[in-house]
């Protein structure tokens, strides 16, 4: 019989379980995410909607697999960071099957999860990582036994930004791929956004004000429309991103770039990035978009790693992290 | 060429048989030609006002010769020297001490005279064979009185020593601060202590918080 891991995601719209064994083979992932009627991502409704349903998706996983409940032998659950009531839920659930199966149980920051599934699933070994999501933007790499983090944002994470530009022009949550299709409708009509880098950090609050203020100004529909505005808006954006990128790239001087995150199934930025790698001689990888999100598997293999460096947590250390960064945590694995 | 940067190529050459670098800031096709041609101009022009600005303060910075507008190229002289990034794993703490020291009294100068450098990193300090402190890259240069900028300025040094000199970051960046402080005291300012203070704040924002306790 096969080791096997069950992940549990769980720090924001997305409760996510994935199964593998310990060679990183995934049976099965199961998504469940929680789209709401109107507005963004209200924690409390977000914890209502995982309470509701974590049973179902475990369930569905293990149907997938074809296994039982019985045959999983390590549970790893998102620890860190994400939204405090929703975390919650990985962690209960998870200490819960822990003890229920009297199995070893590890918590996983979910930032370090992204970049070990991209690691595994395009077969790199040590890339500079753009990691674009709802909830982050960061630039990381691995010095110093730990996945230090080189460029992040100092304000709105880029989701966040375009899920919440998308809002006020109307678009329903997510809308990010909507924000891209419209986009492409542009007669590359580009209106002048801030562009905020500061060394290799950058700001998005300037950009989103800015770009709010041209839906509500009388020129709108005029001299310019929603597609422009969607167009200019990913242009200077995603224009920010791939220069830090590039500086975090000259600077550690990695041999491989990986692209993670919801966002990177952006085909705009996927081919900036793509650009600045072969300038720089890197290899270019996106993790494919089934890994790219938030999901299961990556929290399962993360935990699989670091069970396999020093074993499982202790009940008292699952205590839920909603602010922890990455650059806290030391890489054992990777020594 | 002698270095491809993120932003730009140096290429080392002559005019005037003086020796000098070529800041060729190339195009991006990354970015659409009209994005990248206002970033290009604007930060060549930044840079090359910038650098002979602070010259004013008695900083060490390249001299500027010549700027070609047009193709975002600056002619400044050749500062022989290493990075401060590929010596420092090399040199002894008390070395270490003094240069960090130095350098805080630099950023510092800038900071009073209401300069912002942008992009403080250890790959942009050189540091010549007669231990003179050369600070380069003024692409992201900023104008700016406000203690916000300024503490901007030195969290980004602050993540930079973490990121890439780990083991040697506490230690570099006290020295740093003694001497950014030192400096601000020679005018009897105390601007200092609430630039210093803001880093905190900077990092307390959003994505920054440290670790906290939760059941």
């Amino acid at each position: 019989m096969k080791k096997l891991c069950l992940g549990i995601e769980s720090t924001a719209h997305t409760f996510s379980v994935g199964i593998l064994d310990f060679k990183g083979n995934v049976y099965s992932l199961i998504n469940d995410t929680f789209i709401p009627k109107e507005g963004g991502l209200h924690p409390a409704l977000v914890r209502e909607h995982h309470l509701n349903n974590f049973m179902k998706t475990i369930n569905r996983a293990l149907l997938d697999a074809n296994i039982s409940i019985k045959d999983i032998q390590l549970i790893a659950f998102s620890q860190s960071p994400g939204l405090g009531p929703v975390l919650k839920i990985g962690a209960l659930v998870a200490r819960m099957l822990s003890q229920l199966l009297n199995i070893p149980i590890v918590g996983v920051n979910h930032c370090i999860a992204h970049i070990e599934i991209g690691r595994l699933m395009c077969k790199i070994k040590d890339p500079l990582t753009l990691y674009v999501s709802g909830g982050n933007t960061i630039v990381s790499a691995f010095e110093s036994s730990r996945y230090q983090i080189f460029g992040e944002t100092l304000d709105l994470a880029i989701g966040n930004m375009i899920d919440s530009f998308a809002r006020d022009a109307g678009l329903q949550h997510p809308g990010g791929p909507k924000i891209e299709k419209i986009a492409l409708t542009s007669k590359q009509n580009y209106i002048q956004l801030p562009y905020v880098v500061k060394g290799m950090d950058l700001s998005f609050s300037g950009l989103y004000t800015a770009a709010k203020y041209l839906i509500k100004s009388e020129e709108y529909n005029k001299t310019y429309n929603l597609a422009d505005i969607a167009y200019s808006l990913q242009e200077t954006a995603f224009g920010m991103l791939t220069e830090v990128t590039e500086r975090a790239l000259a600077h550690t001087e990695k041999k491989e770039v990986l692209l993670t995150g919801g966002v990177a199934a952006n085909k705009r930025l996927q081919s900036m990035i793509e650009y600045i790698s072969k300038e720089h001689d890197a290899k270019f990888e996106v993790v494919p978009l089934k890994y790219a999100g938030d999901n299961g598997a990556m929290i399962g293999w993360t935990g699989i790693l670091r069970f396999q460096a020093e074993g499982g947590h202790g009940i008292s250390e699952t205590i839920i992290k909603p602010k922890e960064r990455m650059d806290q945590i030391t890489i054992p694995w990777r020594v | 060429m002698i270095r491809k940067g993120a932003e730009a190529s140096l290429y080392s050459g002559h005019w005037f048989e003086k020796e000098v670098i070529f800041k060729y800031r190339i195009p991006k096709k990354y970015r659409i030609e009209e994005l990248d041609k206002k970033i290009r101009t604007e930060r060549t022009i930044n840079e090359a006002r910038a650098l002979i600005r602070v010259k004013d303060y008695g900083i060490n910075v390249p001299q500027v010769f010549e700027i070609d507008i047009i193709n975002s190229i600056i002619i400044m002289k050749y500062i022989h020297g290493a990075k401060l990034k590929e010596i420092l794993s090399n040199i002894d703490n008390n070395k270490k001490q003094f240069y960090f020291n130095e350098i805080g009294r630099i950023i510092a100068n800038l900071h009073k005279n209401g300069h912002i450098h942008g992009d403080i990193t250890t790959s942009n300090i050189i540091i010549t064979p007669e231990e003179n402190i050369f600070l380069i890259d003024f692409g992201l240069h900023e104008y700016s009185d406000t203690i916000e900028d300024k503490s901007v300025d030195l969290h980004l040094l602050k993540r930079v020593l973490i990121s890439s000199h780990g083991n040697d970051y506490k230690y570099c960046f006290d020295a740093f601060l003694e001497g950014y402080i030192s400096e601000y005291k020679t005018i009897g300012s105390n601007e200092w202590k609430e630039i210093i203070k803001n880093i905190d704040a900077i990092e307390s924002r959003g994505r920054y918080i440290k670790s906290e306790k939760r059941i």
